[in-house]
C-alpha cells in the first residue's frame, strides 16, 4: 500500500489546517451572532459566483478565477442580509439572498453546460483535488480573516453580545456588523473547494456549536472549535485514505456528531 | 447646572410620529423617573440623548453640546443599560468580559489596563457583585443579569444614567440594590433617567417624574406630576393613586406592570 505522505494527502492535511482555523475564528463568531444560516446563504451564493466567473471566461468577457467570483458573490450576499435585517429578522433576508443566489447559480450553469461540472465541484468539494493554487487562495483568505478578527475582536463581541449597547458605547455597530458578516462569507468560501457548498455547513457551524456548548469562557470556544474540526478533518482523511469514501463527508459527519455528543454530555452534566 | 435640555423635540419613525413637541430640562444630581405605556417613545427618548437619533425638529443639548453632532463627546458622559431583552448571551461571556465591555469600546484599538480591571472590579462591587467576575453571564438570574449590565454603565465614571427598564425580570433584592446604587450616584451629581412600568419602588428616591405618551404629558416633582388625571391622560385608563403614610402619590398598576 502507498505510503499515507503522498502529496495530495499533505496537501489535504494543510487545508484542513486552514479550514479549522476558519471554523474556530469565524464559526464561532456565527454562533455568537446567531447567523448560522448565513453560512448555507453565503456558501449557495458562491456558488452562483463561481459559475458567473466561468461564464465570463469562456465568454472572454473577463478572466475571473471562480473562487474569487464566489468570494464576491458570498460577501455581496452577507452584506445585503446585513443591510435588509436592519428593518426584518436577518434570517429571512438570509433565507430571500439564499433563493435568489440558487436561481443565478442554475440560471448560469445552465449557460455552461459543459462546465458545469467546476461548478458542481464547488457543491460536493474534495480534499484530495486541491492544488498549490487553491492553498494560497485558502492560506490569503484566511490570513485575512485572522488579522480581521485579531483587530475588531472586542467589537465583534460587543456587537454579537448586545448591538443597542455597543451602539451606545460609541461602537459604529452598523460598520463593525458588515464587517463581521463578510469575514463570515470569505471564510465559507476558503472552504468551498475542500468540503463544498453542502457540507460547509457541517464543518462550520458545528464545531464551534459543540464547542459553545461545554466550554467555561469565550477562549475556550475558539480553541476547541480549532481542535474538533481537525480532528474531524484528520479523521476523514485517514478513512478515506483506506476506505475510497469521501474525506469531507467524514469529517462533516464527526464534526456533526461532537456538536450532539456535547449537548448529551451538557445535559447529563 | 443642566445637564440635558429638550426643547420642542419631534421625532417620526417612517411617517409616524413617536415624539411631539417634548420639552423638559434635568439637573445635575436629578433622579429622573421616565414612564408611559408600550410605544409612547421611552426608549426614543433615550435614544435621541445618546445621539443615536436625529431629532425632526427641536433641539437637545446635552452638557450643551448636540448629541447628533457630537456623538462621541456625548457617548463619553453617558453609561446605558439597555433592555434585557435584546442581549444575546447564548455564548460563555464571563461577567468580567461583559463589564469590561463598555470600557474597551471607548479604547478602539488600545490594550485594556489595569486601571480598566480596577474600574470594571469596583463597579461590580457598587452592584454587590463582587464575586461574580469569572462567573458565565448566562448562568446568572435576570436580576443578577441587570446588575451586571448596570456595573457596565458604571464601570465607564458617567456623568448621566439612562437606564431602560431595568426592573424587568428582576427580583426584589436586585431592584433594591440597583435603587440603592442610584441613590448613592445620584447624590454624587449623576443625572439619572430611568425608563420605568412601575414607579413605587423608587418613588421615595425619585426627584423628578416623565410622564410620556408621545407627547409630554407631565413633568416635575412626583407629587405633582402623578395625579388621577394625568395618569388618565398618559395610560388611557384610570389607575387609582394611593397616598402612603410618608405622603408620596402611589399609582396602583395593575399585575401587569412592574
Amino acid at each position: 500500500m502507498d505510503s499515507i505522505l503522498q502529496p495530495y494527502i499533505i496537501r489535504s492535511i494543510l487545508a484542513i489546517l486552514l479550514i479549522a482555523v476558519n471554523a474556530s475564528v469565524a464559526g464561532s463568531f456565527t454562533v455568537f451572532r446567531n447567523v448560522s444560516f448565513l453560512v448555507a446563504g453565503a456558501s449557495h451564493a458562491a456558488l452562483a459566483g463561481a459559475a458567473l466567473a466561468i461564464v465570463l471566461t469562456i465568454y472572454g468577457i473577463f478572466n475571473l478565477d471562480p473562487i474569487v467570483g464566489g468570494a464576491i458573490f458570498a460577501v455581496f450576499v452577507a452584506l445585503s442580509a446585513g443591510y435588509a435585517a436592519r428593518d426584518e429578522g436577518i434570517n429571512t433576508a438570509i433565507a430571500i439572498s439564499f433563493a435568489m443566489s440558487m436561481s443565478l447559480a442554475v440560471l448560469f450553469i445552465s449557460i455552461i453546460r459543459e462546465y458545469a461540472a467546476r461548478v458542481w465541484g464547488l457543491l460536493m468539494g474534495d480534499l484530495f483535488l486541491l492544488t498549490d493554487h487553491d492553498l494560497t487562495l485558502m492560506a490569503i483568505s484566511t490570513l485575512f480573516v485572522l488579522i480581521v478578527a485579531m483587530l475588531f475582536y472586542r467589537e465583534f463581541l460587543f456587537v454579537s453580545f448586545d448591538m443597542e449597547g455597543a451602539l451606545a458605547f460609541g461602537i459604529n455597530a452598523s460598520i463593525v456588523n458588515y464587517l463581521l458578516l463578510t469575514i463570515i462569507a470569505v471564510s465559507v468560501v476558503v472552504m468551498l473547494k475542500g468540503v463544498g457548498a453542502i457540507l460547509v455547513y457541517a464543518m462550520f457551524v458545528a464545531p464551534a456549536a459543540a464547542a459553545n456548548e461545554v466550554a467555561r469562557k469565550i477562549s475556550d470556544v475558539f480553541i476547541l472549535a480549532f481542535v474538533i474540526a481537525a480532528l474531524s478533518g484528520f479523521f476523514g482523511i485517514l478513512v478515506s485514505f483506506y476506505a475510497e469514501v469521501s474525506p469531507g463527508a467524514i469529517a462533516a459527519l464527526m464534526a456533526s456528531l461532537t456538536y450532539f455528543l456535547s449537548v448529551a454530555f451538557k445535559k447529563i452534566k | 447646572m443642566k445637564t440635558i435640555v429638550v426643547e420642542n423635540v419631534e421625532f417620526s419613525y417612517n411617517r409616524e410620529n413617536a415624539l411631539e413637541n417634548v420639552s423638559f430640562s434635568v439637573n445635575e444630581g436629578d433622579f429622573v423617573a421616565v414612564m408611559g405605556p408600550n410605544g409612547s417613545g421611552k426608549t426614543t427618548l433615550l435614544k435621541l440623548i445618546l445621539g443615536l437619533l436625529k431629532p425632526k425638529s427641536g433641539k437637545i443639548k446635552v452638557f450643551n453640546l448636540d448629541p447628533w453632532e457630537n456623538r462621541e463627546k456625548i457617548q463619553n458622559y453617558i453609561g446605558f443599560m439597555p433592555q434585557k431583552e435584546h442581549i444575546s448571551s447564548n455564548f460563555p461571556i464571563l461577567v468580567k468580559d461583559v463589564v469590561l465591555l463598555g470600557r474597551a469600546a471607548r479604547k478602539r484599538f488600545s490594550k485594556l489596563t489595569k486601571e480598566d480591571e480596577k474600574k470594571a472590579k469596583e463597579a461590580l462591587m457598587a452592584v454587590g457583585l463582587e464575586n461574580y467576575w469569572l462567573k458565565k453571564f448566562n448562568e446568572l438570574s435576570g436580576g443578577q443579569q441587570q446588575r451586571v449590565l448596570l456595573a457596565r454603565a458604571l464601570a465607564v465614571d458617567p456623568k448621566i444614567l439612562l437606564l431602560d427598564e431595568p426592573f424587568n425580570g428582576v427580583d426584589i433584592p436586585s431592584q433594591d440594590k440597583i435603587i440603592e446604587v442610584m441613590d448613592k450616584l445620584a447624590k454624587k451629581g449623576v443625572t439619572i433617567l430611568m425608563v420605568v412600568h412601575n414607579i413605587n419602588p423608587l418613588l421615595h428616591h425619585i426627584n423628578k417624574v416623565i410622564l410620556l405618551n408621545r407627547k409630554l404629558i407631565a413633568f416635575g416633582p412626583p407629587s405633582e406630576v402623578l395625579t388621577a388625571e394625568r395618569m388618565v391622560e398618559t395610560y388611557g385608563s384610570s389607575i387609582p393613586i394611593v397616598v402612603c403614610e410618608e405622603g408620596y402619590a402611589h399609582p396602583l398598576f395593575g399585575d401587569t406592570h412592574g
